[in-house]
């Protein structure tokens, strides 16, 4: 379980261009639910995404997990949480151009004392079930917007993270990945996994355990 | 052990997918190698070359002067050297330059009656001038000549070969070659026809009361205090008027100023690499560094740490720079050694290149073997550890929204 408890980030701050983007933002995310963060774009909620994975350093406030305040950690403790804890799905998309979509799927096995040529069989049935069988040895480049985003999802599943942190997974995405990509969301809530998407695709938000409606860097409404 | 193996493959496989940037480094780096490794070669075959010259060289020579030019010295000047405390011997020369076809030559006369002196183990001719072929002149001698290696090439002489030079008064003299130099002291000897100094004498027309210059040599029973024994005979000598005193070290002055490290060509394309160098980080720093910037977030996000990424990062720049480094080094080799340095030979060998056929020395010294990996590894891993350490220290969100902007 996640606990986000007075969450506040000031970019700049100090500076003429300080921009306080989230402001004392509290929430919660249990197992085996879907939560998700709505509301216009700009309204904070990839900076509080950020800060919950470990991305991002809050300016004020903490991040639990199970308990546990992650960030007191240093900055290599929290490289090592998000290395065995969470699988991030970025609004960008963000594969590493000129390795094919296989590659860029294993490419979080490397930071792990683990012989990535094991992961081959999981990362490639992690593709199968995401429609890309017939893709995996496909340059980035090659594939469409739809199919790069489900690379991504792969690539934030092949670790086994109990934490999925998905920013606007959807927002370069046809409708049938879209599609793909929601079932398979559903899927890893049956899983046990904690999951946090920030969303403004309807069919997204239709599957939240709990929302919260974020407007100018603050909870406007949870439900 | 499973996880550096996984940043290595990682590290290889950054090499292979940025294509550009590899080949732009590898490039960029090789020549800069290969350019700094072949003139260095030269530089210390130079230095080694005039090292061993100045093995053979006296302790002091005793020019004569007038006017501030070099002119002959008085042979009465002989006797007051020799009276002088801690000289152990004195060897007089007429030595001048003289031509065979087109080619420039010296032409050196010793006074052999040294040789006496030197049998008795104080200045030993024959280690001073080694041979490869026949014997050295004696004070017997008569018509007879050793030449360096270069004059043997050049003419096609071999000991027993007869050699016609004109002298100073436009005479056709003939002398047989007894002996001819070893290569060992390339280009000190190289160019010398060494004879009798009263046939030098007759050759360039020098009076019976006038030698070209003295050959001072001290011997000192504690080797440690030899320089301060020069110096000290030197100043003993140096009263003698109309003339001036060289001793060794101000020829090693020399020497080191010519082909050290602060001569004036190899400081000029020392610059130019460093220069070079330099555009290079400059351009891994600013415009690789957004791409970088990019991909360093990204694997922080994937859960690489700081070390993790400077670890990859200096994986990449060693081999990188270890084959731009290898291979330059092996460039500047072949095109020293096997095809003779054209271009930078001319500038390098200066006075040498009068001599056709004079091999470029070439001494590959293990420091400058080490300099040209350094010059090359060392500014790529500034080049590229230093923006990832840095992109590595923010937090990965910034750094990719940074490469984003």
């Amino acid at each position: 379980m996640i606990e986000a408890v007075d969450l506040t980030k000031i970019y700049n701050k100090g500076k003429k261009n300080q921009v306080e983007a989230v402001t004392d933002v509290s929430l919660t995310a249990a197992n085996s639910e879907i939560t998700v963060l709505v509301g216009p774009s700009g309204c904070g909620k990839t900076t509080l995404m950020s800060m919950i994975g470990q991305l991002l350093t809050p300016t004020k406030g903490k991040v639990l997990v199970d308990k546990e305040d992650i960030t007191a950690y240093s900055d290599g403790w929290k490289a090592v949480f998000r290395r065995k804890n969470v699988g991030f799905v970025f609004q960008h998309i963000n594969l590493l151009p000129n390795l094919n979509a296989l590659d860029n799927v294993l490419i979080p096995i490397l930071c792990h004392d683990a012989d990535p040529f094991e992961y081959r069989q999981p990362a490639l049935k992690l593709l199968g079930q995401l429609g890309l069988s017939d893709r995996a040895f496909f340059e980035v480049e090659q594939l469409s917007g739809g199919q790069q985003q489900r690379v991504a999802v792969a690539r934030a599943l092949i670790t086994e993270p109990k934490i999925i942190v998905a920013d606007e997974p959807l927002t370069f995405v046809d409708e049938a990945s879209a599609k793909t990509i929601t079932d398979f969301f559903e899927k890893l809530r049956g899983e046990g996994k904690t999951i946090l998407i920030s969303t403004h695709a309807s069919n997204l938000a239709k599957l939240a355990d709990k929302t919260y409606e974020i407007k100018d860097g603050k909870i406007a409404k949870s439900y | 052990m499973k996880r550096f193996r996984n940043l290595l493959k990682y590290a290889l496989g950054c090499i292979q997918r940025y294509r550009v940037r590899t080949l732009v480094i590898l490039i960029t780096l090789i020549v800069s190698a290969s350019v700094f490794s072949s003139i260095a070669f030269i530089k210390d075959g130079l230095t080694v070359q005039g090292d061993l010259s100045l093995k053979y060289s006296p302790d002091i020579t005793v020019q004569g002067i007038s006017a501030g030019r070099q002119v002959p010295v008085d042979t009465r000047y002989i006797g007051y050297v020799q009276e002088a405390d801690g000289v152990s011997a004195v060897v007089p020369r007429i030595w001048g330059y003289a031509n065979i076809g087109n080619t420039l030559l010296v032409v050196v006369g010793i006074d052999l009656q040294s040789t006496t002196v030197n049998q008795r183990g104080i200045f030993n001719v024959s280690q001073a001038y080694p041979l490869e072929s026949g014997t050295f002149l004696d004070s017997q001698s008569n018509n007879t000549v050793v030449i360096g290696k270069a004059v043997a090439d050049l003419l096609g002489a071999k000991v027993g070969s007869i050699l016609t030079i004109l002298s100073e008064s436009n005479q056709a003299e003939r002398y047989v070659v007894q002996g001819i130099f070893n290569s060992e002291s390339g280009i000190y000897n190289a160019d010398m026809i060494v004879m009798n100094i009263n046939e030098a004498r007759t050759f360039f027309d020098m009076p019976q009361d006038k030698i070209t210059d003295i050959m001072v040599y001290v011997t000192s029973v504690d080797p440690g205090n030899h320089k301060s024994l020069v110096n000290y005979v030197a100043r003993e000598i140096s009263d003698l008027p109309n003339s001036r005193t060289v001793t060794k070290d101000v020829l090693v002055q020399a020497q080191v100023t010519t082909y050290g490290d602060r001569s004036g060509f190899f400081s000029v394309v020392w610059y130019m690499i460093l220069i070079s160098v330099a555009i290079i980080a400059f351009n891994q720093t600013v415009v690789v560094g957004h791409e970088s910037k990019f991909e360093v977030g990204l694997l922080k996000a994937l859960g690489f740490s700081t070390s993790d990424i400077i670890q990859m990062r200096l994986i990449e720049s060693a081999i990188l720079g270890t084959i731009a480094a290898s291979a330059g080094l092996a460039i500047g080799i072949i095109y020293d050694a096997i095809l003779g340095a054209p271009v930078i030979k001319d500038f390098m060998m200066g006075w040498a290149t009068l001599y056709p056929g004079f091999p470029v020395p070439v001494f590959i010294n293990p420091q400058t073997l080490l300099f040209a990996f350094a010059i090359t590894i060392v500014p790529l891993l500034f080049a590229t550890v230093i923006p990832s350490w840095v992109n590595a220290t923010v937090d990965p969100d910034i750094a990719m929204r940074g490469a984003r902007a």
